[in-house]
């Protein structure tokens, strides 16, 4: 359970939790990562939540951050303002009162307090604005919709993730009066026929209810910090009294899969195995999968191992504001995802391929972990906060990472030369690779490092200059792992923080530091190469009709159910068999939202209840009513599975 | 909206965009070369933010520019009916809407459908009525004294199909008004805030477009269970202006196909996010033509105007 439990009198927003929040309870409310994607936010309400969630990553407050939000152009085309100060400007107008000035003032003075005061009034105010803005358009039919619908999504800001949660009835109220605000502004009709006037005494009556609640709890603060361990900043009311408010993320974030997915390719099942034949593989294929390995906040909001390595390679969308400098990256010793393990340095870390795993040692982008072992206990304990694993769940999960294939290329051979196929620029720049360059490292060439018979890596770590972060003129921190080149055309961006995004960016990039002084033909040749080597024959999953995303899913996790029958209900391992049905029966229901006929939902929904059910008797200990339970699972699995896509 | 004034209301729109026959048009619609003397004039109908809409009208206009040869732009109309009036007086050629505003620009202004949008394999879907998975209701006959919120008034799978629903059912006339059988009805601008009005228990019921669910998260998607289904509603679509050159027509009809094709296939979520494209006729439409007339948009003798087209096109034939 993660709850951060806000002790508070009536005037305190701001409550402390810091490094005790491991401690308390922990409820799910945040969804796993799915095929929906977010609802967008208005650019003022996702600018406040998000620098809410900045000042919550302390105990270093990246205020350049929270600057951007508010300063920096609005990326989203079409809005009538360019940032989000222009945006407040009218409401400051309206209001006769000041609200940029403020915000400015207290990111100069890096006063997370008042900039956390000035922000939420301006969300607040900025809501009222809409609301009297659309009054205005009364006499027009439908004309204020638009505007009702724009102080909804400020006002989202407050209602979906807080008042909704620490003061449902007061969400309830103020649901109905939205409600009735859309209802009351009437509607232009079409053709002349369904056109309906205004209700300028329905509206309000709304308008009343809104803005009283908004400017009572919203726009006074007068707060109360206490330092003791670290400050947690959230928008609650301030008539809430004592409350608990479960974790939030903010807008824009993206855990889901990146589009094209990555194609998997596991070694044993290129050789014609099954993996439900080999227990162990399944079931690390399985912990891959599941957030239960990790503790919170990454178990409530449903990451994976699989989140950041998507079907064992990358994922380029993964995004989470003030923990990722891009998307494809984060910082997995930061404040976010373990405060006993933040490090105190922004170092967000391009995500890595884990394709060909077992070549690749040592890992991490350092290659500060000799033993693929002792990094994934890292990853698991040390930076997601989750509990020791078992001897059996290392095993299981090295095993099936070590499953990891390199997807095959028709243009090398095993031996890291070019094939026929390759063409005649590429099989130039092959010489050009294996070139030594005076200034390259003193003498080495491309090849040295990126061993074409050693699958393009050395094993080693190198300070090549692609970090100027020293702490001291001789200091060793940029010294980064070599990474293997085979299948990189598809995982841009390069270098260990993703600073460069196209392999013809890094070819320039060495040209330059390295000073080869390679011909434009040269620098050609030299890219086709890296780009024939680093292809790969089929490097992503292919949907059609029959492969839907959903049957991906449907595959995989009966696959990952198939050891409950063979290995924790007839050997009694309740421990394992739990942590499986916790995993897999969520999944199976949040993948019912991808199916291509939501109506055939029941089926997966049975599935899954019969997986809790089977929970429900091993926590009895009663493993012959789980059995049996099983049994009826797998028929429920054989009847509905060709149904459904 | 009743009969009796539907002809004034006609009239009302057809003088307010200063039109003066059934199916009119603007009289130098035909001196227009578009392509030469203004670009190929898209209009858009927000559906959700308008503004987001139009960064995506850049996206397609780019694209289309690049397919047809000519400039191409787009705007985002006030609303429908100002849509509809943008073809009749040919500021715009081509629009994106719903089954209902199409029936109603081809009678007006004569319009003509070119492309249906495509979901989940299917050209058409449905309007559902929604209620919480815990609710005691079971049935449409449940919902008497009990709050629905629909999404627009004018909406077809958002309103009038499910509203549909329960005249067909016996349960409300035609002429009633909803309050009638409801104890409250809401307009929540919206699908998705309708059937979330049902998930946060401010409504008993919703009716909303089947489709509502591919934007709901899973936790609310478990939330929510529809209890009744509308009659089959042709998707949304793609439309042109009647006297827009032919041979542009068919290239432009062929630019949108190709988003059908894997490289392309990125395009669609500029273009309101379909799966894809058919190509489709009139007649595809003359069910919400039907139901146009028993809600009092359309008179009724277009029901017979259209049979006869039918009769005359199978002739032809």
């Amino acid at each position: 359970m993660f709850d951060i439990h806000i002790k508070g009198n009536r005037s305190r927003w701001i409550f402390v939790v810091g490094t005790i929040l491991v401690l308390l309870g922990i409820t799910v409310y945040i969804t796993r990562a799915h095929i929906v994607p977010e609802q967008p936010w208005h650019p003022v309400s996702g600018a406040y939540l998000r620098s809410t969630f900045y000042l919550n990553l302390g105990p270093q407050i990246d205020w350049d951050l929270i600057e951007q939000e508010y300063a920096s152009e609005i990326t989203e085309e079409g809005y009538a303002f360019s940032t989000v100060y222009e945006a407040l400007e009218p409401v400051e107008a309206m209001f006769d009162v000041g609200l940029i000035a403020p915000i400015q003032e207290a990111i100069n003075n890096q006063d997370a307090t008042a900039f956390f005061d000035a922000t939420t009034r301006a969300n607040s105010l900025a809501t009222r604005y809409y609301i009297r803005v659309a009054e205005t358009k009364l006499d027009q039919p439908g004309a204020a919709l638009n505007d009702v619908l724009t102080a909804q999504q400020l006002y989202r800001a407050f209602g979906q993730d807080f008042i909704s949660r620490v003061d449902p009835e007061a969400f309830r109220q103020l649901g109905f009066a939205w409600l009735n605000m859309t209802n009351s502004v009437g509607n232009s009709g079409l053709g002349g026929a369904g056109n309906t006037a205004a209700n300028p005494d329905q509206f309000m009556e709304a308008k009343t209810i809104i803005e009283d609640y908004l400017s009572t709890n919203f726009e006074n603060g007068s707060y109360v910090v206490d330092t003791a361990v670290g400050q947690r900043f959230a928008p609650i009311p301030m008539s809430v009294g004592e409350v608990t408010i479960p974790l939030w993320t903010p807008p824009g974030m993206n855990l889901n899969d990146q589009d094209p997915l990555p194609l998997l390719r596991l070694n044993f099942e290129a050789q014609g195995f099954e993996e439900s034949d080999i227990p162990l593989v399944a079931y690390g294929d399985m912990l891959f999968d599941s957030p239960e390995i990790f503790g919170d906040p990454a178990r409530s909001m449903g990451v994976t191992c699989s989140t950041c390595h998507n079907r064992s390679d990358i994922n380029q969308a993964f995004f989470i504001p003030g923990v990722s400098h891009q998307p494809g990256a984060a910082d997995v010793d930061g404040a976010f995802f373990n405060p006993y393990f933040n490090d105190q340095r922004s170092d967000s870390l391009d995500i890595p391929t884990l394709r060909g795993l077992r070549f690749t040692a040592p890992y991490g982008r350092d290659g500060r972990f000799a033993s693929l072992r002792e990094f994934t206990r890292n990853v698991i304990i040390n930076e997601f906060a989750g509990e020791e694993p078992t001897e059996f769940m290392l095993d299981a999960l090295v095993a099936y990472m070590l499953e990891f294939d390199f997807q095959p290329n028709s243009y090398l051979n095993p031996n890291g030369t070019l094939t026929d196929l390759a063409s005649e620029s590429a099989v130039r720049g092959e010489v050009i690779f294996n070139t030594e360059y005076d200034n390259m490292m003193d003498g080495m060439s491309c090849a040295s490092c990126h061993t074409p018979g050693s699958h393009f890596a050395d094993g080693n770590q190198w300070d090549i200059g692609s970090s100027d972060n020293y702490s001291h003129p001789n200091a060793y921190e940029n010294f980064f792992d070599t990474p293997t080149l085979l299948n990189i055309v598809y995982t841009a961006p390069y270098f260990h923080d993703g600073s460069l995004d196209t392999l013809e960016d890094v070819v320039n990039w060495k040209n330059e530091q390295f000073a080869m002084n390679l011909t434009d033909q040269e620098l050609t040749d030299l890219v086709e190469y890296v780009m024939t080597i680093g292809a790969a024959d089929e490097p992503y999953e292919i949907f059609d009709e029959e492969n839907t995303p959903f049957r991906l899913a449907w595959a995989e996790l009966t696959t990952f159910a198939t050891t409950l029958g063979s290995q924790h209900i007839p050997q009694q391992d309740a421990y394992h068999a739990i942590l499986l049905i916790d995993t897999v029966a969520p999944d199976f229901r949040a993948d019912a939202s991808g199916l291509q006929n939501y109506d055939d939902a029941w089926m997966v929904f049975e599935v899954a209840d019969k997986l809790d059910e089977i929970k429900i008797a091993i926590e009895q200990r009663d493993w012959e009513l789980a059995q049996t339970l099983y049994d009826e699972y797998e028929t429920l699995v054989e009847d509905y599975g060709p149904q459904l896509r | 909206m009743r009969r009796s004034i539907i002809l004034s209301l006609l009239l009302g729109l057809l003088m307010s965009i200063g039109l003066s026959g059934v199916v009119a048009q603007s009289s130098n619609c035909e001196d227009i070369e578009v392509g030469v003397d203004r670009p190929l004039t898209l209009v858009y109908i927000p559906q959700e933010n308008p503004e987001k809409l139009i960064g995506d009208i850049t996206e397609i206009s780019t694209y289309l520019e690049g397919e047809l040869g000519i400039p191409v732009e787009g705007f985002v109309a006030l609303d429908h009916a100002a849509a509809v009036e943008s073809l009749g007086n040919c500021s715009a050629d081509v629009s994106f809407m719903g089954g209902l505003p199409y029936v109603m620009a081809h009678e007006l202004v004569g319009a003509e459908v070119i492309l249906g949008e495509v979901y989940r394999g299917s050209e058409i879907y449905y309007g559902r009525i929604f209620v919480h998975a815990d609710s005691d209701i079971e049935t449409i006959e449940d919902l008497e004294g009990r709050s629905i919120a629909f999404a627009d008034p004018i909406s077809e799978s958002g309103y009038l199909y499910p509203l549909d629903i329960f005249v067909q059912a016996g349960l409300l006339d035609v002429e009633d008004d909803p309050q009638d059988f409801f104890s409250s009805v809401y307009f929540a601008g919206g699908y998705q805030q309708a059937v979330e009005a049902v998930i946060n228990g401010f409504v008993d019921a919703a009716g909303a477009n089947q489709y509502v669910t591919l934007s709901l998260q899973p936790e609310q998607l478990e939330a929510i269970r529809w209890i009744a289904e509308s009659d089959p509603i042709p998707s949304h679509n793609v439309i042109v202006r009647q006297g827009l050159d032919e041979e542009l027509v068919e290239d432009f009809t062929e630019a949108m196909l190709q988003l059908n094709e894997p490289e392309f296939q990125y395009l669609l979520q500029y273009v309101f996010s379909p799966d894809g494209y058919v190509r489709v006729t009139d007649d595809a439409y003359d069910g919400v033509r039907e139901i146009a007339v028993r809600y009092g948009f359309l008179e009724e003798d277009v029901l017979n105007e259209a049979n006869e087209d039918d009769t005359t096109e199978d002739t032809d034939d």
